[in-house]
């Protein structure tokens, strides 16, 4: 996969934040709308809606798929041991219209994540938001950095 | 001096009459012009959030038999025994749920029929305005067969012939095959569609069941490929037991 150049113009910046502000509203009434029609795709019966979890890790894969997108992370175990952690997202479709892409994240991408984890306890769970390399922050659906 | 008015009005009257028979027998949206007159259903549209479907509507009223399954339902559900429902294996979710999914819809409209294009699971429906009637007796099928007709700035849809496979909405909240679906589209502000549901089913229901849905258009937006299978992790098993897939596997 390779990264496409980002523009850093302070117009592409502004831009680029107010898709994200725009996409952390949007997500908050996306997950109201999503969590009382569980229809949508799935319930969200498998995870843990009522704890949130920080995790740091790089990024194996960002997989721009549906009906979910997956971010692959390995993170680094305090025993020096790494796991894999596999997170859903929102899909393509939904993220794209709101500012992300299939380059959101990059292999080897040192990336903060905040997710629910999943009640089995296995190394997974989905995705609230994620803070980038260069410090921005990308909001799946929950909570956005103004709330 | 009447009479010879009457027979000097005789042939504009019967001029309107065959007028009034021709506009009857040649349905609007039947040809190119006569669709460019009609309201802009036309474009890309996504249901709005709060409000319509998703708010809290009257709920619809079952007979004994399908209340008694809703019960059942909602108390294995409590007791933890149904966690999901076949949308998680990407089965689609049928009509009337395939409509207030969060995905765009396309409208377009050509002679004699209206097309939905539906982002979510890639379902299309497909609305005849040529003035057929519905099959005697219709295949089963998730959205059903449609006809549809104007009532001036209004597109009224007939919908029927719907596999019992589908829910109203809700896990547990069945139909029978003798449904029917009655969609009324309208065109609130140009940018804003409205679309009144209203669903009897002699079986299922005791008095029609009528909602609201609200959609905003997005000029700037297109569709984009929603194929479900491509890397569905999550699944649910025969007995309504949800799980994920956890196991990594490379994509590109």
């Amino acid at each position: 996969m390779i990264r496409t150049t980002t523009v850093r113009s302070g117009r592409a910046r502004a831009l680029r934040h107010v898709a994200m502000v725009l996409g952390s509203v949007i997500g908050i009434l996306a997950l109201a709308a999503w969590t009382s029609r569980a229809e949508a795709h799935h319930s969200f019966s498998v995870f843990d809606m009522t704890t949130s979890k920080d995790l740091e890790g790089e990024v194996v894969e960002f997989q721009w798929t549906n009906p979910h997108t997956w971010t692959w992370i390995d993170v680094t175990n305090a025993d020096g041991s790494k796991t894999r952690w596999g997170l859903e997202g929102m899909s393509p479709n939904y993220l794209g219209r709101r500012g992300w892409s299939k380059n959101t994240f990059m292999p080897g991408d040192k990336i903060k994540v905040v997710i629910w984890p999943l009640k089995s306890g296995e190394p997974g769970g989905t995705l609230q938001r994620a803070t980038l390399p260069d410090g921005s922050e990308v909001v799946n659906f929950g909570r956005g950095p103004a709330g | 001096m009447l009479r010879h008015y009457c027979r000097s009005l005789a042939p504009l009257a019967a001029l309107l009459a065959a007028t009034t028979a021709a506009a009857q027998s040649s349905p609007q949206g039947d040809t190119w012009e006569s669709i460019a007159k009609l309201p802009e259903l036309v474009g890309l549209w996504e249901v709005t959030f709060g409000g319509g479907p998703r708010g809290a509507g009257e709920p619809p009223a079952f007979t004994a038999p399908y209340a008694a399954r809703l019960q059942e339902y909602q108390a294995a559900t409590a007791r933890g025994e149904i966690e999901d429902g076949p949308a998680a294996n990407c089965v689609p979710n049928g009509m009337p749920s395939i409509m207030t999914q969060p995905y765009p819809i396309e409208i377009l409209l050509t002679p004699g029929k209206v097309s939905i294009l539906i982002e979510a699971y890639s379902q299309w429906r497909q609305i005849f305005t040529d003035g057929r009637e519905h099959p005697e007796d219709p295949d089963l099928t998730f959205n059903g067969h449609s006809i549809g007709h104007w009532e001036g700035d209004t597109l009224v849809v007939d919908t029927v012939g719907f596999t019992t496979d589908t829910s109203l909405g809700g896990g547990g909240m069945r139909h029978s095959d003798k449904m029917r679906i009655v969609e009324r589209f309208r065109l609130a502000a140009p940018d804003r569609l409205e679309v009144e549901t209203t669903i009897t089913d002699p079986e299922a229901l005791t008095k029609p069941w009528t909602r609201m849905s609200a959609y905003a258009r997005h000029r700037d937006w297109t569709l984009a490929e929603y194929v479900c299978q491509q890397n569905n992790r999550n699944f649910t098993t025969d007995d309504g037991k949800s799980g994920i897939n956890l196991e990594f596997e490379v994509q590109q």
